[in-house]
């Protein structure tokens, strides 16, 4: 196979889902989303800790619209922000001085593990990118960040797809747990 | 066989049925037709391999046996094997163990085939004689018409063992008896047809 006809792709793209698994996506995302955001806003304002990172919208996509990803299983949402939160906040920590190669490393790195550990999830990428990039509040957290937000917020975000993705009769979640 | 599974296989799934199958399953699949076509392709040819080699004997094998006893006359072997339109029988002693095996073949070797014990061998020879080529085994007992030591087998030999003493041996059947010796079937050369064959393993 040339490098031109790999580009030129094959076959088509898979069929759009029916109208009621929309539905149920944009309710778990909805209720997923307003759980970490209330948390956010509502109890830990005016602390130092922080729930909401931008990395849950795209778990959000995963969990609540592709139900029985791989990416999206207990192990990868979890597995993948912790690790990931750990190796964005020792990317920083070390290479603060070159934040181009603090990002780089951060996020490269971060796939490789998740890889390693069958812990794939692609929001990963963006937790460890956020924890070069993220800005003071981030920084001032050290590796608690792992912890508050990407942990709990990830644990959030769980419990709300364990109750709603299982209540629509044609889904189920999870696939497998570990 | 790697190439033929994955023809076979192609015919039997296309990317449209993919596709519909794709549509009928709810939510959202994270996988293209393309990489189900070749995880379904891959795994199919690994079923294929897998009851190849593991099926046992036991599954594929005719239980109902027509047998005879060594001392059944060669006129009452041949109006069995006529009668149940088999090509072979076992042979049983008086214990009810197998002695021997009888087959068309040992028929056409007492009727005159030669080397390749061909029935047109048994037809030539008929055309260029006068009377029955058959009547000089009218005297005989399937003791006498058997090969013997019959080459038997387990029922937990695979099919796939069973095939190679088929070939190596030139047989086209082995009477199945389990440890005690008793007769339990008989396997075939169709009966390994079958199991190998894709209408056994397509889904």
């Amino acid at each position: 196979m040339t490098w031109v006809t790999k580009l030129r792709g094959a076959g088509k793209s898979p069929p759009r889902v029916g109208l009621k698994e929309i539905g149920w996506s944009w309710l778990g995302a909805f209720l997923g989303i307003a759980a970490v955001a209330l948390i956010h806003f509502k109890l830990l304002a005016g602390t130092d800790l922080l729930l909401l990172i931008g990395s849950f919208g795209a778990s959000a996509v995963l969990i609540y619209g592709a139900v029985k990803s791989p990416l999206a299983q207990p192990r990868n949402l979890l597995g993948g922000h912790v690790l990931s939160a750990l190796i964005g906040v020792a990317s920083y920590q070390l290479l603060h001085p070159w934040p181009w190669l603090a990002c780089a490393v951060a996020v490269a790195t971060a796939i490789a593990c998740m890889h390693l550990t069958k812990t794939l999830h692609p929001p990963g990428g963006a937790t460890a990118l956020i924890a070069v990039i993220g800005g003071d509040q981030i920084h001032a957290l050290g590796y608690l960040y792992a912890l508050i937000p990407a942990a709990s917020g990830a644990l959030v975000m769980l419990i709300v797809a364990l109750l709603v993705n299982n209540l629509a009769k044609t889904q189920r979640y999870p696939e497998f747990w570990w | 066989m790697n190439r033929d599974a994955e023809h076979s296989c192609q015919v039997v799934v296309t990317d449209e049925d993919i596709y519909q199958a794709m549509k009928e399953i709810p939510g959202y699949l994270d996988i293209t037709v393309g990489d189900f076509r070749e995880v379904y392709q891959v795994a199919f040819r690994n079923a294929l391999e897998r009851l190849r080699e593991v099926i046992p004997v036991a599954r594929v094998m005719t239980r109902d046996v027509v047998t005879v006893s060594v001392a059944a006359a060669a006129a009452e072997v041949a109006q069995r094997m006529a009668e149940q339109g088999v090509s072979g029988v076992p042979v049983l002693d008086a214990e009810g163990k197998v002695a021997g095996v009888i087959s068309e073949k040992d028929f056409l070797v007492l009727m005159g085939a030669g080397r390749h014990r061909s029935f047109m061998e048994v037809v030539a020879r008929c055309l260029g004689t006068r009377g029955c080529v058959a009547a000089p085994m009218k005297a005989k007992t399937a003791a006498e018409l058997m090969s013997t030591p019959a080459l038997t087998v387990d029922p937990e030999t695979s099919t796939a063992r069973v095939a190679e003493l088929f070939h190596a041996h030139r047989i086209n059947r082995a009477p199945v008896v389990d440890a005690s010796g008793r007769l339990v079937g008989i396997v075939t050369r169709s009966d390994l047809l079958r199991a190998a064959g894709p209408s056994e393993v397509a889904p």
